[in-house]
């Protein structure tokens, strides 16, 4: 038996099996993860069965490149700004500030444990050490959404932990965008190399001129099949531009998305043609990450162990400190932050995409630890969503006004971020 | 104009952009990809508003940014793109398999066996007898014996009667048309694939006695041409039958399974050493005829085909080399008339025969013209056959492919319109909803 059909045979089964079982989970446990995929790929993959092999992983590059675009894409067309000024700016300044919280003290603490631990000097710590800052940001919304819906909860903390996983993606996707564009080796050839701004330049032109072209293509095209085609063909293109200029195609898929649902009249038929394809390519990313880990040894378990503490601090910490901040923390309280523990599919989109970005062993650690957080934070997140909002004292919040619905569209059904 | 302003546009970026970067992971493959399925687009909307197939359009991106005009798809991008292209040809074969209904095949079996019979012997005498005849003029075959003459004709033959399921494919997918010229050309498509595969293995297990191959290890035996027929209709059917089971049983993910079960048929032919083409024809034609749902899962591939159509047919006219195609278009345009005017004869013959009496007689040749990826693939097996002279006769027949490629699908759609089953699906008509009107015309 081939390779390649061993693992459409696996894959089919797991897949029918996760999908059974993942509904059993999700009903009788409140479990809703991905985590069972990411495991799978660990099975499959060269550490434990061999099913898939290194080379088989690196040949399936461009699907997981094309992967990471869409993810990009998904995350930026949740940013519409017709319904964002209609959600109060409280949330945003809130969510903001926590986010830079969690990028900094993530990524001060992994900084710290790499030149203790590893010897490297700070200048050698900080690509590694803001990757896994910017890893660490992201917060899994599936959980959240899942429980808000089951127990109907609308209240001021319900609309805080719908917002701060949007922010906590865009934070995170630009962090890291803008990292790999800073640290961009000089390309071979004749022409003058582009400096690090340049190439943040450049990230970002990707996503806008992809962004207009696809206006430019497809008109006032309503038609869903069209508008499949012209956007497939646009994430493919930036995403292969972005992949072939070594720059993250996470951020300019980012800016593809937001760009589109907030100029073209046919927003909605985009959502749903982003939705297509959203969980093959979901699955398909979470079992190549889990065969892409390799073994790190203790060394690996011990900073997967710091990663997973500072994170849980910088989270809670930083949830609280923020809510403080803008005075909104008799509102939230202390523990609002274990709400956005979970740690979703968008981290293992940039750890991934980190891991195949720099194949050292110091990028391997942290992508071990992202997928360790990934698999111990889902299993727990919706259970601690659920008795945070239960907690919640009935009435109105503090100022409470008029809102739209779903302001920032974190679907039930939605596997990403 | 806002076209043009896109190529441009696109020609100039991806050009602005190769300097800077370098290949690593297949990201020049995606970007070759993304590129090509915008660009052959775009094309196909251009020749749609001259009132040409779309297809036609993605043949000529296809050819113009291909390796051999401006390279933008270099021929490495294009080769990594291969298994893009399999899976093309997977889906699209799956859909013609969907499309036959058992019923219709019980009623009108025999009408296109009838059909199909007349027009492939007719056209397979002719070309045979005109090569036959133009053969002291051919550069490869002036000093050849008449036996070998003859076998060479008719292996030429062989492979330039066979028709494109593909494009027929994709010409109904984009007029939506259902009556019964489209019907009865899909059912001679279809049946003409297996008889044609057998034909050309037959003939070539003739040749090989009459015309001994200095590689005879290239030409497939009896056996294994019988087994890739039987195989591909045995694994064939297995696989529909596993696909009627989970669309009763899970239905969900109608997409992801369609592509999974596609890359599956890739993979299962290539080690079994069986027909990719008649395989998923057979998956298709069980599951949706063994199945109450199998419309869902036709639904869900054909809303997802249409950058596969795109890709597919840009891929194909990346192959089509213009400075080996040019010098032999005065051969092969004579051979292109013949060939269409016995296929002509031929449904006249078959129609009749058969007793039809709607407008089948008069349009289903038109549909019958294109050729594409199985008689490249049979022109390819050809060239390695004979290494000595196989290689000028594959030239002819890629030419003479390229030929009834460009104009085949505008034949068709001619017929289609001339008989009054196709209907232009206005676009708002099908905005947001994805379903096509016509479908409704059956």
């Amino acid at each position: 038996m081939t390779i390649g059909l061993l693992l459409i045979v696996i894959v089919a089964g797991a897949y029918l099996a996760a999908h059974s079982a993942s509904e059993w989970l999700a009903r009788r446990f409140l479990i809703v993860s991905g985590a069972e995929y990411l495991l799978l790929g660990v099975l499959l993959g060269p550490e434990v069965s061999g099913v898939i092999r290194t080379s088989t992983v690196d040949g399936f590059a461009p699907f997981l490149t094309l992967a990471f675009g869409w993810v990009g894409a998904l995350i930026g067309a949740q940013f519409q700004v017709r319904d964002l000024v209609r959600v109060r700016p409280d949330h945003f300044r809130i969510a903001g500030t926590e986010a830079a919280l969690v990028l900094s003290f993530s990524a001060a603490v992994m900084a710290a444990a790499c030149v203790w631990w590893f010897g490297l000097t700070w200048g050698e710590a900080a690509v590694p050490a803001l990757a896994a800052g910017a890893i660490a940001v992201s917060s899994a919304p599936t959980g959240i959404a899942v429980v808000s819906r089951r127990i109907g909860a609308r209240g001021f903390l319900a609309r805080q932990l719908q917002v701060t996983p949007a922010v906590d993606a865009l934070v995170a996707i630009v962090a890291f965008g803008v990292l790999l564009a800073l640290t961009h080796a000089p390309p071979e050839g004749p022409l003058r190399p582009p400096t690090p701004t340049e190439w943040v330049v450049i990230t970002l032109a990707i996503g806008v001129v992809s962004g207009v072209l696809f206006h430019l293509f497809v008109g006032g095209e309503r038609h869903v099949d069209r508008l499949f085609v012209a956007l497939a063909g646009a994430l493919i293109l930036s995403s292969g531009v972005a992949a072939y200029l070594r720059l993250s195609p996470l951020l300019p898929s980012l800016l593809i998305g937001f760009v589109l649902v907030n100029t073209s009249p046919a927003r909605d038929e985009i959502r749903d043609v982003l939705a297509r394809v959203e969980r093959p390519l979901y699955f398909v990313l979470l079992i190549f990450a889990g065969a892409a880990w390799q073994m790190s040894g203790w060394t690996g378990a011990v900073v997967a162990i710091v990663f997973l503490a500072a994170r849980a601090v910088a989270k809670v910490g930083g949830a609280m400190l923020a809510a403080r901040l803008h005075g909104m923390l008799p509102s939230l309280g202390a523990r609002w932050g274990w709400g956005l523990i979970g740690h979703g599919g968008l981290a293992v989109a940039i750890a991934l995409n980190y891991r195949l970005f720099d194949p050292s062993e110091l990028a391997g650690f942290v992508f071990t630890a992202s997928l360790v957080s990934v698999i111990v934070t889902d299993v727990l997140s919706a259970h601690m969503v659920q008795a945070l909002l239960l907690a919640e004292p009935p009435g109105p919040s503090p100022r409470e006004g008029h809102e739209p619905t779903d302001p920032v569209s974190v679907s039930e059904e939605s596997q990403v971020p | 104009m806002r076209r043009f302003g896109i190529l441009v546009l696109l020609l100039g970026g991806v050009h602005l952009v190769l300097p800077l970067g370098s290949e690593g992971q297949g990201s020049q493959a995606l970007l070759s990809f993304g590129f090509l399925i915008l660009a052959a687009y775009t094309v196909g909307e251009v020749a749609a508003g001259m009132g040409l197939p779309k297809i036609v359009g993605y043949l000529l991106s296809g050819v113009l940014f291909g390796p051999h005009l401006l390279g933008t798809v270099t021929a490495a991008g294009a080769a990594r793109l291969t298994p893009v292209s399999e899976l093309a040809v997977a889906i699209i074969a799956f859909l013609a398999g969907a499309e036959l209904r058992w019923d219709e095949v019980r009623k009108r079996g025999v009408v296109f066996g009838k059909i199909m019979t007349a027009e492939l012997l007719l056209a397979f005498v002719a070309i045979t007898a005109f090569l036959y005849a133009v053969g002291p003029w051919i550069p490869v075959a002036a000093e050849l014996p008449a036996p070998e003459m003859l076998m060479f004709a008719m292996l030429f033959a062989s492979v330039a009667i066979v028709h494109s399921p593909a494009v027929t494919m994709a010409l109904l997918t984009e007029t939506g048309a259902r009556g019964p010229v489209a019907r009865t050309t899909l059912g001679v498509v279809l049946l003409a694939d297996v008889a044609v595969v057998l034909l050309f293995s037959l003939v070539l297990a003739v040749s090989r006695v009459i015309a001994p191959s200095t590689d005879p290890t290239v030409a497939p035996s009896l056996a294994a041409v019988l087994w890739e027929i039987g195989g591909a209709l045995l694994i064939g059917s297995a696989m529909g039958l596993a696909v009627a089971a989970y669309l009763r049983f899970v239905g969900k993910q109608m997409v992801f399974f369609g592509v999974l079960a596609a890359f599956f048929g890739v993979e299962i032919t290539r080690l079994a050493h069986v027909e990719l083409l008649l395989t998923l024809l057979a998956a298709g034609f069980v599951a949706e005829n063994t199945s109450e749902h199998g419309e869902k899962l036709r639904h869900a591939m054909e809303r997802s085909a249409a950058p596969i159509f795109v890709v597919f047919f840009a891929l194909s006219g990346a192959k089509i080399d213009l400075g080996q195609v040019g010098p032999l278009l005065p051969l092969v345009i004579p051979i292109a008339i013949v060939r269409a005017a016995a296929l002509w004869g031929g449904v006249r013959i078959g129609t009749r025969w058969a007793g039809t009496t709607g407008p089948e007689d008069r349009y289903v040749w038109m549909g019958l013209v294109s050729q594409a990826g199985v008689a490249i693939g049979l022109a390819t097996i050809l060239g390695e056959a004979y290494p000595g002279r196989g290689p000028y006769l594959a030239g002819m027949l890629l030419a003479l492919i390229a030929v009834n490629e460009s104009v085949g699908p505008i034949l068709f759609r001619r017929a289609l319109t001339q008989s009054g089953e196709m209907r232009v699906v206005p676009d708002d008509a099908e905005a947001t909803t994805g379903k096509n009107p016509a479908r409704t015309n059956t």
